[in-house]
Parts: structure tokens; sequence; C-alpha cells
């Protein structure tokens, strides 16, 4: 009996040096995947384009729960197609990855085309945990917010047009 | 039923209740309000309160003013326990292991056993720290409070107890831990605040700040990305220092009118400029290598 006091006792000295409090809550800890990895590393269509360009819209856009801003110019030439993108993206690597990705997906697409890229896609591509979602959420918002401004920009244009042909 | 100083009760049956539950003491001369309680308390478990010349007790729906609940006398202490007014309790507890009412919320240690007791769900940060729910905190006598809680709680301290007394000092030892780091810090008190009102932030882009906010965060991002020494980089620490400070002063007066529409707004601001803050820092340290 006595040993096994002794046991005990010169074991909880060992027992609360290895104990942790641990918050009640469980964080999880997910590497990310060799895809969001490589956009990271080896990121696509970093830039910017001249935003007073009449063929350039400049979407920006931003996440307040993670604080995470992204910008993404596209050109666009005279028959409606994408010819070039470019992102720029502060904040976590899902969201450069996916802002990344979609500026590779828009080239060389038709405005309607790339309309209709959704988050689900980017998100499958990059293999992104739920944890992440917004972050593809956040790109197909960009891109929707940079042909918007082209729209727009084409808009204003033609009103001018057409009030000097008057 | 006798003059008492203490009374136990228990529901045995209630129907399902929608409102709060108001209790009526109906003692010799007159009849005895008590303030509304939780529903769940009271008609799922036993409670305690102190009252003298206790005839019965009914439970009325607040909403209704139909009676609820079927309410029996199921132990008496007539000993006088330490009276703190009931005046403040919402919830009725009491210890686990002596069995004495307590009337404090939250509570670590039981005032008559000094037991640890187990961790309030329901408590906020600021119960917890026993500060005032507001946005403009001592930080000081926050600490304070931090270490003289832990003192008593650590786990350490409980090494020789039993295994329950030591389950309930790692929870609430850890809850102070939480508590301590979301209040400390003005962001994490701020978005805490806002979680309390039921206006936290969501996920995804949702109502955010106007471009010209982006425009000036990405121009800020942007030149702290170009940086080469590290003066420049200091430089941009210090004047986002200052943007905060600002915003700190804004979200407090925000706070204090009770509009907690902008106090959101600026805490949205304010978690864009912590992070630039917190890649400042990194960029620092980069550099220094």
């Amino acid at each position: 009996m006595a040993a096994v006091r002794l046991v005990k006792n010169s074991v909880t000295p060992l027992a609360f040096l290895t104990r942790r409090l641990a918050a009640p809550e469980i964080r999880l800890v997910v590497a990310y995947h060799e895809k969001v990895l490589d956009h990271y590393d080896n990121p696509r269509n970093v830039g910017s384009l001249n935003k007073h360009s009449p063929n350039v819209g400049t979407g920006l856009v931003g996440a307040p729960a993670c604080g995470d801003v992204m910008k993404l110019q596209v050109e666009v030439d005279e028959q409606g197609k994408i010819v070039d993108a470019r992102f720029k993206t502060f904040g976590c690597g899902s969201a450069i990855a996916s802002s990344s990705l979609v500026t590779e997906w828009i080239k060389g697409k038709s405005i309607e085309e790339a309309l209709t890229i959704k988050n689900t896609h980017i998100a499958k591509e990059l293999s992104l945990p739920p944890v992440k979602l917004h972050c593809s959420m956040l790109a197909e918002d960009a891109v929707k917010a940079a042909l918007a401004d082209y729209r727009l920009k084409q808009q204003a244009m033609e009103v001018t047009a057409a009030k000097a042909a008057n | 039923m006798p003059a008492l100083n203490m009374l136990r009760c228990s529901c045995t049956f209630y129907q399902n209740v929608y409102s709060t539950v108001m209790l009526k003491v109906f003692t010799k001369r007159t009849c005895q309000k008590i303030l509304p309680t939780s529903s769940s308390v009271v008609l799922n478990g036993a409670f305690t309160f102190n009252s003298k010349y206790v005839m019965g007790i009914r439970g009325f729906s607040t909403i209704t003013s139909k009676p609820v609940g079927c309410f029996k006398a199921s132990k008496t202490i007539s000993h006088l326990i330490p009276s703190r007014t009931l005046s403040t309790v919402s919830e009725l507890k009491s210890c686990w292991k002596c069995g004495s009412a307590i009337q404090l919320v939250p509570v670590f240690f039981c005032p008559a056993c000094k037991v640890i007791q187990a961790p309030d769900e329901h408590a906020t940060h600021f119960a917890i720290m026993d500060c005032d729910k507001s946005f403009s905190l001592d930080t000081q006598k926050l600490q304070q409070r931090y270490l003289y809680l832990q003192r008593s709680l650590h786990p350490d301290n409980f090494s020789q107890k039993p295994q329950k007394e030591q389950e309930y000092s790692e929870i609430q030892s850890a809850l102070v831990n939480k508590a301590y780091r979301t209040l400390l810090k003005p962001l994490s008190r701020g978005l805490y605040m806002l979680e309390l009102e039921g206006m936290g932030l969501e996920e995804g882009t949702g109502i955010g700040p106007d471009s010209e906010f982006l425009l000036e965060i990405m121009e800020i991002n942007e030149r702290l990305a170009e940086t080469q020494v590290k003066e420049d980089a200091n430089n941009i620490g210090i004047s986002i220092q200052g943007r905060l400070q600002d915003l700190t002063e804004k979200i407090n007066s925000s706070f204090q009118k009770g509009d907690t529409q902008s106090a959101k707004m600026l805490i949205i601001q304010m978690k864009y400029f912590a992070n630039i803050q917190e890649k400042v820092k990194e960029k620092l340290s980069e550099m220094l290598v």
C-alpha cells in the first residue's frame, strides 16, 4: 500500500508539469493544400493595370470578419473578351490562392462566361476547408465587382459619346 | 407552513412556457412577489429562497398570468444562511458539496464550505473579470483581477484534491484565461461586445466599409510591402498605431451612446488596421534577419 502511495506521490508532480490548460474550445489546425501553397509561392498575375484606361475594370473588395482586402483588375477588348487580368490580395494564403486562380480562369473568357464562375468551383479546385470558403466567395465578388466597374465605365462613355453626337 | 428562513422548493410539473415565470410567495400577511426568474432554472430544478412565514408558493407566467407548475417544499433549511438580498439573483444555485445556496454569480468557491464550484456557462467575460460591461476598461485592474483569480483557481493548487475539483479547476482557469485575453485588447473586446449584442461579424463580404477606405488599406499594404529599410516600416507602424488609438476613442464614444451600429463599422475598420499592424511586425522581424 505504501509503495503504491509512493509511486502516486512521485507521479503527480510530473502530471501537473505536463498538464496544459487547454481552452474549452478545440482549435483545428489544418495544413494548406499543396495547390494553395503553389499559388502562394508562385502567384500568377500579380500586379496592376492602368485603372484610368477605359478598357480596364477595377474591383476592390474586403472581408470584414478576417480583414482581408482584394483588388482585381480586368482588361476587356472591343469584342467583350477579357484579355488580361491582374490581382493584389492582402490576406491569408487561401485568399491569395483564390484570387490568383480566378485571374487565371477569366483570362480569355467573355464577360458573360466570367460572371458564371462560382466560389464553389474555386473552393473545389483548391480543396479549401469549410473555414476558408469565404475566401473563394471574396474572389467571386472581386470578379463581379471588376466587371461591374467595367460596365459602368462603358455606359458612362456611351452617354458622353451620345451627348457629343447631339 | 411554519416560519422559515430558507425554503427549498422544486417544481413537480409544468406546462411549456414561452415567457419567464414569476414566483409569488404567499406569506401570513402579504403576497410577496419575487423577481421574474429563469423559467428553466425554476421549472427544471430545485431552488432556494429566503423568506419568513411562508404559506405557499406559486408560479405564474409573466405574459398570461396563468399559474404554471406545481411547487412543493421538498426540504426546509432552518439555519440562517449568511444573507445577501435576493434582489438581483437571476439563477439560484447551490453548492454541489454542502448544498448551501449560492447567490452571487459567477461564483468560483462556495461561500460556506470553500470548495471550488462548476463553471457558469452563462457568465460573460465581463462578469468573470468583475468589470462593467463597457468598452472602456482599466487594464491594470483587469490584470490584477486576473492574477488574483489564477492564484486560487490554477490547477497547480489542486493536485492533491479529488478528481472532480481538479476538473473544475482546469475549466475555471481556462475560462479566466480566455476572458482575460479577450478583454485585454480593444479589438477583441469590441468584437466580443458586438457578439453579446447579437451583432457579431459574419464571414464573407457582408456589410463592410466603403471603397475609399478599402483603397486606403490597399495603398498602405502596398507601401509596406515595398519598404526596404526598417525605418520606413517602423514609420508605417507608428501611423497605424495612431489610427488605432483614434478608432479606440471613437468606438468608446459610440458604445457609450449606445450606437452599436456605428461601433460595429468602426470595429471593422480597426480589424483592417490591426491586420496591417501584424504585417508591420512581421516585416520588421524579417528585416532584423
